[in-house]
């Protein structure tokens, strides 16, 4: 297969990254055009993916085995490319005046679909990169204090980590004298000082993307002070970056070593899953809330790569879903809430009688994050306890049960805010729905329902994706 | 098809409640509630029906449903029993409150069909969600902690009974290759003397907790009196009745020799619940606290038959879920008349309503002979049923359960007396109006009716009895 073919997805967001940044130009300042090529150019790279799917061609080795496709990577296209278009559609209004928004958004996205399909050392590093540069930009585009904090501190403790990944990924081809992730099986086994150090550098610095406690400090700062819209696209958009490039590493590069890496990334997932969420519990900013509650799911996703067998892997990719979409309709009501700088509890009060359609969408979602039946959230939390029971691993299954239940009364004070009656005047002034949160609340409610009424489709995509047979 | 229109009607009427807005809420309700029981009465006369279909056949979860004589009997209770808070609840309440009743009502019809521990579970879980915002919504400034306290209490014994049936279904798929979350199935599975114990705790727990049997009743008092009146009445009437019909379907079949272990502790443990409860009731003198404390005690009641692990006993327990949901049912509704009507529940504010309203002394009267166990009426079966099982195990706690039974009598009598009889002390009130003679009088026909014609049940419930607990005996060693 040709790389034009394989990469076709790629590709498509690729040109539309030069379109969308000539439109910016030669249209005037606030003009809507560079927003519908990029949302376009999302929407094309979805079709593509999706074309791909069902076509028999995968998977397949790019670029001197730098880039492989195959149906992990097309899965994860589909979520990367939901959460693109979800952050376009969500910071269509808010963001206008920004030229660069939906620019910025698009390179980042490319940066997590080439995660899902990395295949050695340097493609790793470079889909980091290309992911996290134009998110310290939109961090900070909030033009104010607490957006350049933000950004700032993204920048400074991203470039730090960035740091720890490139020593960790030197030492490992120094250790190994390869760069491909399949070659690192045939000498990862062995016992070697260099290649350890290596491995857990480069962890270091993976986790720290995907937020796991104690490389979490970053989260809540950077999700409180960005705009909600690249809130939201850091929420759901860098995890699923971050873990899936997590799993191929581990599962093709160093599946023989699981005991000695599975057990640290088994305590580190009980410990991020209960000081996420117990940290979620205090919390009064909403974004905030929602930081510390994805350090929490977080957490959860980790459960699966910890417990190194198919299981895992299939439930970790599967648990991705069902929380990005309840990510983006949480995010959806908190755009519509106006253009705030910070959302507190609070602010919602009085929403269950005010707005009681879109309160009721908020319960949905936050039902879903907190894992109550009939929503996604509960098939994804029941995947993950199948991987962790299956594994023998009962500590693991306690500790998602005890982040769940933590989880659950962090959600639950927003809910129970949305009934109270709000004092003197309405908070929701700056109430405004556009088209963009419409489609994205309905993408939303369909996914997070449909998952958990009929989760079956999905278990079966998802089973063909992580496919990692040899993992026993 | 019955069984899936059965579950279908309510959550239908539920969103058609939803979109037609706040003023015709209660009408339509009603009418779902009416065409439900409908429905039930139809799957009566055509006797027990399952459904068995693929859901997610990775995983071996499957959409299993079915009603057979342990649960046929807890669905219609289930819908006679929502139709009653509808007709007693206020229109004023808006839509969103009777959304929840009747979602409410498809989340107990799917428990009580399911057969697969997934659809179980989930349904499980999905009955604490209306609850909690019935209580968030709709009560006065104590609900929302009670709601709280509600929905954190339940969730810590569920989510460890997902532990447990997940473990469960694991330990079963090892040796036999394929995952599989059917009840019928799973009753093969062997679990090792280690992992036993917690298994059978963690579902123990959660049943306890919902139930409430003592001391896992934290979230009762709260919750039943801050509860508008109807709601209590479905919490205890038709909620309560979850956990031990968890009892009997699950873990009956799945740990038959934990129990038969445990046996003596379970006993005791239920029967101090049995009897706390009714000393508790004795010192309230809110007349919600004393009826919400005596339910907790007949609780108790039906866990000592369940754990006397006698036919007599589980067969007494199985027909007292069903007529103590109506009697406890219909008791809160009465209780939210005079509620509604004097603005208070003290027994020491009250007295001598008798005599503005003797209609409703009347139906008061009835209702509380029969949660008080009057032979001729359903509890006194129930509970015979169950003395006779205890008989049969040990009789000191058949002696313990009858003397607790004369301190039923006592609290309900004080009850009555302190509303109904002695001197006025408040505000004459006006007595019942036609519309709710309507509703309170079939129910109390259907109350005796179950009373003279226990057979009704026992009839049907026998045959899955036996099967339910022929499984069980075959695994526990010794038949019953």
């Amino acid at each position: 297969m040709k790389a034009s073919v394989g990469l076709l997805p790629e590709y498509i967001v690729g040109i539309s990254i030069l379109v969308t940044m000539v439109a910016a130009m030669i249209r005037p300042h606030g003009s809507t055009l560079k927003s519908w090529i990029a949302l376009i150019g999302t929407l094309g790279g979805l079709w593509a993916t999706i074309d791909l799917w069902t076509k028999p061609v995968h998977p397949a080795l790019f670029f001197n085995q730098s880039l492989t496709v195959d149906n992990y990577s097309l899965f994860v296209n589909v979520l990367v490319l939901i959460a693109a278009g979800s952050t376009l559609l969500l910071g269509w209004s808010g963001e206008r005046e920004y030229d660069e928004f939906p620019v910025l958004v698009l390179i980042s996205a490319l940066g997590m679909m080439s995660l899902g399909m990395v295949a050695n050392l340097i493609t790793l590093f470079l889909g980091i990169e290309v992911l996290s540069l134009p998110l310290y930009v939109l961090a900070s585009s909030h033009r104010n204090t607490l957006g350049g904090e933000a950004g700032l501190k993204y920048l400074l403790l991203g470039a730090f980590s960035s740091g720890i990944l490139l020593f960790g990924l030197a030492l490992l081809y120094g250790a190994a004298g390869t760069m491909n992730f399949v070659n690192f099986a045939s000498v990862a086994h062995i016992h070697s000082p260099l290649l350890a150090a290596g491995l857990m550098l480069t962890l270091v610095g993976l986790l720290f993307k995907l937020g796991i406690v104690p490389f979490h400090m970053w989260i809540p700062d950077v999700y409180e002070g960005s705009p909600t819209s690249v809130t939201n696209f850091m929420a759901f958009g860098t995890k699923v970056g971050a873990a899936v490039i997590l799993l191929r590493l581990l599962a093709y590069g160093f599946y023989m070593s699981g005991p000695n890496w599975g057990p640290v990334l088994g305590y580190l997932a009980l410990l991020t899953m209960i000081v996420g969420n117990l940290l979620a519990l205090p919390q009064n900013d909403l974004k905030r809330l929602f930081g510390y509650s994805g350090i929490g799911h977080a957490g959860f996703l980790l459960i699966g790569v910890a417990v190194h067998t198919a299981v895992g892997a299939k439930a970790m990719l599967f648990y991705l879903l069902p929380y990005g979409l309840a990510v983006i309709g949480a995010f959806a009501i908190l755009t519509m809430m106006g253009n705030k700088e910070s959302i507190t509890i609070q602010d919602l009060r009085g929403m269950a009688r005010q707005k009681p359609w879109a309160a009721a969408l908020f319960i949905v979602f936050m039902f879903s994050f907190a894992g109550i039946p009939l929503t996604g959230g509960f098939v994804g939390k029941l995947y993950l306890l199948q991987a962790a029971l299956f594994a023998h691993q009962p500590g693991l299954a306690i500790g998602l049960v005890l982040g769940t239940f933590l989880g659950l009364g962090a959600y639950l004070r927003p809910l129970q805010a949305m009934f109270r009656t709000s004092p003197g005047e309405s908070n929701l002034k700056g109430w405004n729905v556009g088209w963009g949160h419409v489609v994205v609340l309905v993408v939303a409610l369909i996914g997070t329902v449909g998952l958990g009424v009929y989760p079956t489709p999905v278990v079966h995509l998802v089973g063909q994706s992580a496919n990692f047979f040899w993992l026993h | 098809m019955l069984l899936l229109w059965i579950m279908a009607i309510p959550l239908i009427g539920s969103f058609a409640v939803l979109f037609a807005g706040s003023t015709v809420a209660k009408g339509i309700s009603a009418v779902v509630g009416a065409i439900e029981l409908i429905a039930f009465i139809i799957l009566l006369a055509h006797g027990p029906v399952s459904l068995n279909s693929r859901w997610i056949p990775v995983w071996g979860v499957r959409f299993h449903v079915g009603a057979d004589g342990l649960s046929l009997f807890l669905i219609g209770l289930t819908a006679v029993l929502t139709l009653m808070a509808v007709l007693a609840s206020r229109g004023s309440f808006g839509r969103a409150y009777f959304f929840w009743i009747l979602f409410l009502e498809f989340g107990m019809v799917g428990l009580f069909e399911s057969l697969d521990l997934v659809l179980f579970y989930i349904f499980w879980e999905v009955i604490l969600v209306p609850i909690f915002f019935l209580l968030t919504g709709y009560s006065g400034d104590k609900g929302r902690p009670a709601a709280m306290k509600w929905l954190i209490m339940n969730l810590v014994g569920s989510l460890f009974m997902l532990i447990g049936i997940v473990a469960v279904a694991v330990i079963h798929a090892e040796p036999f290759g394929s995952l599989t979350f059917e009840i019928s199935q799973l009753t093969h599975v062997k679990l090792n003397p280690v992992v036993a114990p917690w298994i059978f705790a963690s579902f123990f727990v959660a049943f306890a907790i919902k139930a409430p049997l003592w001391p896992f009743h934290g979230w009762m008092p709260d919750a039943y009196r801050e509860a508008p009146s109807p709601v209590t009445a479905l919490l205890s009437g038709v909620m309560s009745k979850a956990g031990i019909y968890g009892f009997l379907r699950i873990m009956l079949p799945l740990f038959m020799p934990e129990f038969r272990h445990y046996q003596l502790g379970l006993l005791i443990f239920a029967v101090i619940g049995l009897a706390y409860g009714a000393f508790m009731a004795l010192r309230q003198t809110d007349m919600k606290m004393i009826s919400a404390y005596s339910s907790l005690s007949h609780m108790g009641m039906m866990a000592l038959g369940i754990f006397s692990l006698t036919a007599a006993g589980i067969l007494g327990a199985t027909f007292l879920m069903v007529a103590h949901g109506l009697i406890v049912g219909g008791l809160f509704i009465i209780l939210g008349i005079v509620e509604e009507k004097s603005k208070t529940r003290e027994i020491q504010i009250l007295g001598g309503l008798n005599e503005d309203a003797p209609r409703l002394g009347a139906y008061f009267l009835f209702f509380a002979l029969a949660a008080l166990g009057l032979p001729g009426l359903p509890g006194f079966v129930g509970e015979y049923l169950i003395i006779q099982g205890l008989v049969a195990h040990n009789i000191v706690f058949a002696l313990i359960a009858a003397v607790i039974l004369v301190v039923a009598a006592w609290y309900m009598v004080r009850m009555f007396q302190g509303v109904m009889q002695a001197q006025h002390r408040a505000n004459p009130i006006g007595d019942i109006n036609a519309l709710q003679v309507g509703y309170i009088a079939p129910l109390a026909l259907l109350i005796v009716f179950l009373g003279v014609y226990p057979a009704g049940i026992t009839l049907h419930a026998v045959p899955s009895l036996y099967h339910a607990v022929h499984l069980a005996a075959l695994k526990g060693g010794h038949g019953l």
